[in-house]
């Protein structure tokens, strides 16, 4: 980002982006965030790997109803499960469920799911938001039909997608196009894009007036291409900021619906349809609620402490206090 | 600072007034003392709202629920299964069957076959103790008659075209018919009749009555308008008098016959028209008899009487027109669908509609005027409460007093002192089905080892904590056409891969299952929603796996589910549940007839025994015979295995311990008594006796 | 002024023309039928399922039943398929028990919000504001249906009181002052749990708002003038640290039915989100289309309404607005 600054004449000036580099680190709540976030994805990434395949290192598939619902790191009951489907580990580390599959191995199974959910369905949000706001902003004044500017049809199109409930309309759709795992990404992507083209057409009008994209323009540069070399960079900021809270959100919503029955469906795992059927049992196993609720408690925490320290990062006027 | 002073007081004073009202809330021990009325109430939740509180409209269980409250049949079933008559007090089965006399015949003495030769005959036969004419109680002739009418056929088209449906006059010359009244049904009859008259009826040519100008009718087509023969089964009901509606206005067969009507009325579009269909005519015989007479055998068709009956003064044509004008519409299109009826029901059950309060609660309180004596309780409230683990709560909080609760519920509060909890065989299983359209499910051998990988008892055992049995078969376990001598299926993992091995499966080197080069793979299917299906599902997927076999499983939700998968046929296996009836008739599950779209038998089976042994099974009116031929059905279908037959589930409740029967003793004191579970899978059979006391009393029984 | 008005009326009736088609057509990708058709009763024939569809209209063309639908809601006609009830009123009092719910949440998170984000603002980078900033955080990012047992669990088996529906159910009152206080308390739960989400959001927004006036020339004018403390954080600073209020006025509105349908199908509280989860369930289009039509006429409503206290509030907006 802004390489162009940072190798310019002006070298001994830090570059804006290093500036809040450096603001965001001095934010240990947001650091701790980061952390967490990336502690994440290797959690995911090493549980896609040990659950996967057709025999995975720790199978989260394994049933044993004669190990139903016992608590976290108990000790497999050795006489009435079979030994080939006795947990890898020894011991159930987060317990057992309803059905006595390991509820550790669920969790690792799930928690790729759940982070795919979240990436994809924010990369969907993103590039619409992209695009919708890159058009906006850099051909704006373009006329369609006489009728109407394109901006003008590309905000009213966000008030539109605003107005709606959001959540009531994702329930709705993916009710109508039953809750399978694509659908619930595109539903979640299709209903927040907003924000980062709001964000992005901002961006872009402050900046296409500006002396940089003027000599672009002139030496003959394509409008996508300057809107993607010159344009997009100085947006990241925004985009990436949104990008985080987007991730938090579709991880929360994706349980939200699984709490309402129109989650990921079986046999996906995600962490929100573990909780939600874990809280039949409430009273019965707490560590089927407790669990994966905590869980997703903290990952959203996180994903939103880290947003929230690169927004202020980004921020000039928080960062000279 | 003011404003920083307001800052402070204001979140302050919302916070504490907000706390403070807990004081003010009564705890579960308070609610009685504060308000003592809450004993005469009972409150029951359910997950769902009632839908249209009409009998003959409904179809979903929470109006039924209130609808057997507030409305009453003429029969119902008593705790032996058995019927018992509520609004009618008694009742009688017999047949009218008819004979169409076919001139150009002889008879057996070699006289021909005129109306009145035949008749001769027979009644010199009767009275000689003919055994086919054992059950006739009385024969007469009918006098033939003549008819124009337009029907539809359908003619072939030219040349390789599709064919061509026109509407085509006909000229129905109905020649002169016995009619024979018989002491029982009898399905057997005119087979008899054929012997006795050295197969006349057989020889009965229906086309030769019916002509068309321009087409030719075919003899089937004759036969639906000129039957050689017809059963035309007759319930007659003897009605109790003084009966009365809520309103006061006493019920008579009128309102039978009214009830009728609007289930037929095609503009109600009730979902029990298939029940009342088989009915020809309802005939009111005088204020307090009635009679149904049925177009052909079909013995379902009484048990349909247990469904509630309308008042029709409040709802008949007139009735319906001055409420349409009332309520400013247009009184044409303005059917019973339309009434406010609907939401404000009036019956002449034991309990009388008082409101209703759309997804909140229903509340019905006690008819003081019921024919056998007013219920002990005052109110029964119906609260919808759509959240399983939020309902467990409110009984916890003492603000309900039973729920349906889950097995593992069951479990945990089973010794809890504060409730009561009954378990009892419900009516409805759960099933693996098998599309067997697919060529892998064709062989019995597979359906066979599919169901003996699954250790059923495991699932009962763990997944249900015992609050289920095992079953073999489509008939509830509880009545006599369920066969106890049919042997479930073992759980027999290294039989079920034998049996794979001679139907050609066999391991491959990475141990998938797999039959030349092709691996034995599909899908299995159910809805979502359903914790103790979905565990299932996930056994069998395991069970399955362990065998060798490629299974894939997916939920989706209920109507895609139906309407996408199970109606079009397009699924390899599911697990689904039936919710059985009381009666023997198997036709629409298990009819090879049956397996078109969205019809019941989606699994495709088809056995010509089976078949005949199912016509023959709702045509029969003899209790035992009918019996033995269930047993023999249930035997045929458990051999052929079309489904693996899990369980029947136990239909839960919890109530809370102060709940308990109250009779009168012989010295007129009250008697304490338990509640009972009854056979038809519920508790409310006395349910007019129950009270709530302050303390827990000691019962009698 | 006027044009303003008159330029963003006509520019909110093409969203809500558009709200209205896309409502619409979004429902009918649905397969499935009216629930009340039980295919799964053993006796019900193909016969009646395709009368089923005529009567509801479904066999005719999508824009004939756009425009039969809406002219029918218009005219009030408009039934049900569930319970051939007329929508709009069952709409209307479902609108009536959420709004209780919907005010005390409201106050709910006005009282907190504001306190939380000018004192977090005022000692920024304080442990207080640390530690406030991950509280807040937090409540954003628990499921909200975790949180609400964790709760009603909490307070059932410590207290033994009920907390589920408008009141203590089948508990006759004593008295008035009984009855409100009753339904007071069985308001606590379900709205503080649907008020986290808007104290956190809202309490964030005042906290950054302030910190822009704080730093503001004008402020920093204010004090060196030697007013107190106070008075300048109090008089100056929060009169356009209201600006946040304005704007949530707007955003609030559509939490009415999108926000409200976890809580009130948890605790059973017959409002309108519960009312939209239901007809979701049982594919009652007619209730589905019509509430997220009256949402988005309400979000509608409540941009409007706050872009015109934005226009008292904030002169520059006029002056953009008349531009």
């Amino acid at each position: 980002m802004a390489q162009g600054a940072a190798t310019g004449p002006a070298a001994v000036m830090v570059s804006p982006s290093r500036l809040a580099w450096r603001s965001f680190l001095r934010d240990r709540i947001a650091v701790a965030g980061m952390m967490a976030c990336t502690l994440f994805f290797v959690v995911a990434l090493f549980g896609l790997l040990v659950t996967k395949g057709d025999h995975p290192v720790l199978d989260p598939r394994q049933v044993r109803l004669a190990d139903k619902f016992r608590a976290p790191l108990s000790l497999p009951n050795r006489l009435a499960v079979p030994i080939e489907a006795l947990p890898r580990l020894g011991v159930y580390l987060l317990g057992t469920d309803e059905l006595g599959r390991d509820v550790f191995a669920r969790m690792l199974e799930g928690a790729f799911v759940s982070l795919s959910v979240g990436f994809v369905a924010v990369g969907i949000a993103v590039a619409i938001g992209i695009i919708f706001g890159g058009i906006a902003g850099y051909y704006g004044r373009v006329r369609i039909l006489r009728l109407m500017s394109v901006d003008t049809l590309i905000t009213g199109l966000i008030d539109v997608a605003l107005s709606f409930p959001a959540f009531f309309l994702i329930l709705t759709v993916v009710a109508i196009l039953r809750p399978s795992i694509w659908n619930i990404m595109v539903v979640i992507g299709l209903t927040s894009w907003e924000g980062t083209a709001r964000f992005v057409r901002a961006e872009i009008l402050a900046l296409r007036e500006q002396d940089f994209v003027q000599a672009a323009r002139a030496l003959g540069v394509s409008g996508p291409r300057v809107i993607l070399r010159h344009l997009l960079p100085n947006a990241v900021a925004p985009v990436l900021v949104s990008a985080t809270l987007g991730i938090a959100g579709a991880i929360l919503t994706e349980s939200a619906l699984s709490f309402l029955g129109f989650g990921v469906p079986p046999p996906d795992a995600t962490w929100g349809n573990i909780l939600s059927d874990g809280k039949n049992y409430l009273f019965d196993a707490w560590w089927l609620t407790i669990i994966p609720g905590t869980a997703i408690l903290v990952i959203v925490l996180a994903f939103n402490l880290f947003g929230e320290g690169l927004r202020e990062a980004f921020n000039p006027r928080l960062r000279q206090l | 600072m003011r404003v920083k002073r307001i800052l402070i007081l204001a979140p302050t004073l919302v916070g504490l007034f907000l706390l403070q009202s807990y004081f003010w809330v009564p705890t579960f021990e308070d609610q009685v003392k504060g308000d003592p009325g809450r004993l005469t109430r009972y409150i029951e939740t359910s997950i769902g709202d009632a839908s249209i509180l009409n009998p003959t409209l409904a179809a979903d269980s929470a109006s039924a629920a209130i609808n057997t409250l507030v409305f009453e049949g003429l029969i119902d079933r008593d705790l032996d299964l058995s019927f018992r008559g509520r609004l009618a007090e008694a009742w009688e089965i017999f047949e009218e069957a008819y004979l169409t006399v076919d001139e150009t015949q002889r008879l057996p003495d070699g006289a021909p076959a005129t109306a009145d030769g035949l008749l001769r005959y027979l009644e010199r036969a009767r009275a000689a103790g003919e055994p086919a004419l054992k059950l006739v109680r009385r024969v007469e002739l009918l006098l033939g008659r003549s008819s124009v009418e337009q029907i539809e056929v359908t003619e072939p088209g030219p040349e390789g075209r599709k064919p061509v449906k026109r509407q085509v006059e006909v000229t129905v010359r109905q020649p002169p018919r016995i009619k024979f009244t018989l002491r029982e049904v009898d399905q057997d009859f005119f087979t008899k009749i054929d012997r006795l008259l050295g197969g006349y009826v057989d020889r009965i040519d229906p086309s030769r009555f019916v002509k068309a100008a321009d087409s030719i009718i075919t003899r089937e087509r004759a036969a639906e308008l000129v039957p050689p023969t017809e059963h035309n089964p007759v319930v007659l009901f003897r009605l109790r008098k003084g009966i009365l509606f809520h309103d006061g206005h006493e019920f008579d067969s009128g309102d039978v016959k009214f009830t009728y009507e609007a289930i037929m009325a095609p503009e109600n579009l009730s979902p029990r028209v298939p029940d009342f269909e088989p009915v020809k005519a309802v005939e009111p015989l005088g204020r307090y008899a009635v009679k149904i007479t049925y177009k052909r055998l079909f013995e379902p068709g009484f048990g349909s009487w247990t469904m509630g009956i309308l008042p029709e003064h409040l709802l008949n044509r007139d009735a319906l027109r001055a409420e349409a004008v009332r309520a400013g519409r247009d009184p044409k299109g303005f059917s019973l669908r339309h009434s406010q009826f609907n939401r404000s029901p009036i019956g002449s059950g034991s309990f009388q509609f008082d409101a209703w309060k759309t997804d909140q609660f229903i509340r019905l309180t006690r008819f003081d005027r019921y024919w056998e004596g007013a219920p002990n309780l005052r109110e029964y409230l119906f609260r919808i409460i759509p959240d399983l683990l939020t309902a467990e709560v409110t009984f916890y909080a003492g603000t309900s007093d039973a729920y349906g609760a889950q097995p593992h519920q069951v479990e945990r509060l089973r010794h809890d002192p504060r409730f009561q909890n009954f378990s009892r065989l419900g009516l409805g299983y759960t099933y693996i089905g098998y599309n067997m359209r697919r060529p892998i499910f064709q062989d019995v051998r597979v359906r066979k080892a599919l169901g003996m990988a699954i250790n059923v008892q495991e699932i009962i055992d763990y997944v249900l904590y015992g609050q289920a049995e095992r079953t073999t078969g489509p008939y509830p376990k509880q009545t006599e056409f369920y066969d106890p001598t049919v042997e479930p299926l073992p759980y027999d993992p290294e039989g079920a891969l034998t049996l794979l091995a001679d139907a050609g499966w066999r391991r491959n080197a990475e141990g998938w299952l797999e039959k030349n080069g092709q691996p034995l793979a599909f899908t299995l299917i159910t809805n979502s929603g359903n914790e103790v299906r979905k565990a299932v599902m996930v056994v069998a997927q395991n069970a399955w796996r362990r065998l060798g076999i490629k299974v894939e499983t997916l939920t989706m939700e209920w109507a895609v589910f139906i309407n996408e998968r199970v109606d079009k046929g397009d699924f390899d296996a599911l697990i689904l549940g039936w919710s059985m009836g009381l009666d023997a008739d198997l036709y629409q599950i298990f009819h090879s007839s049956q397996t078109g779209h969205f019809q019941l038998n989606f699994v495709g089976y088809a056995n010509p025994a089976a078949d005949a042994l199912m016509v023959r099974i709702r045509q029969e009116y003899n209790r035992e015979r009918q019996v033995a031929m269930a047993r023999r059905l249930h035997r045929l279908i458990a051999v052929d295995q079309p489904y693996t037959f899990l369980f029947v589930g136990k239909g839960l409740t919890l109530l809370d311990r102060k709940l308990v029967r109250m009779v009168e003793g012989a010295d007129g004191t009250p008697r304490y008594l338990t509640i009972v579970p009854d056979k038809l899978g519920g508790i409310t059979f006395h349910f007019n006796e129950w009270v709530k006391t302050a303390e827990p009393v000691l019962t009698t029984n | 002024m006027l044009s303003f008005l008159l330029r963003t009326g006509w520019k909110k009736l093409w969203t809500l023309f558009f709200i209205s088609v896309i409502s619409f057509a979004v429902i009918h990708l649905a397969p499935g039928e009216p629930s009340q058709i039980d295919p799964m009763n053993p006796r019900f024939t193909p016969q009646q399922l395709e009368r089923y569809r005529k009567a509801f209209d479904l066999d005719q063309p999508l824009h004939i039943q756009y425009l039969r639908f809406y002219r029918r809601l218009f005219t009030g006609e408009l039934r049900s398929f569930k319970d051939n009830q007329p929508v709009l009123p069952k709409i209307v009092e479902r609108v009536w028990n959420s709004l209780w719910l919907f005010l005390a949440g409201t106050i709910l998170v006005w009282c907190a919000a504001f306190p939380l984000g000018i004192t977090t603002a005022i000692r920024r980078n304080s442990v207080l504001d640390k530690v406030t900033t991950v509280v807040v955080f937090a409540l954003i990012s628990i499921p909200g249906f975790y949180l609400a047992y964790l709760l009603i669990i909490f307070v059932v088996q410590t207290f033994h009181v009920d907390v589920i529906g408008l009141r203590t159910f089948g508990h006759q009152g004593r008295n008035l002052v009984w009855s409100f206080m009753d339904r007071t308390w069985h308001l606590v739960l379900p709205s503080v749990l649907g008020a986290t989400a808007g104290i956190a959001i809202l309490s964030r927004y005042v906290r950054a708002q302030m910190l822009e006036v704080i730093t503001s020339d004008y402020v920093r004018t204010a004090r060196a003038k030697g007013l107190d403390e106070d008075t300048v954080l109090y008089k100056h600073a929060l009169r356009n640290g209201l600006l946040p209020f304005v704007t949530m006025l707007g955003l609030i509105v559509p939490g009415l039915v999108g926000g409200s349908v976890i809580i009130e199908t948890i605790f059973a509280w017959p409002g309108i989100g519960r009312l939209g989860y239901e007809a979701i369930l049982s594919r009652d289009y007619p209730i589905v289309i019509t509430l997220n039509f009256v949402a988005a006429l309400l979000t509608l409503v409540g941009t409007l309404l706050s872009d015109l206290l934005y226009m008292v509030v904030d002169p520059r907006i006029r002056l953009e607005g008349v531009e």
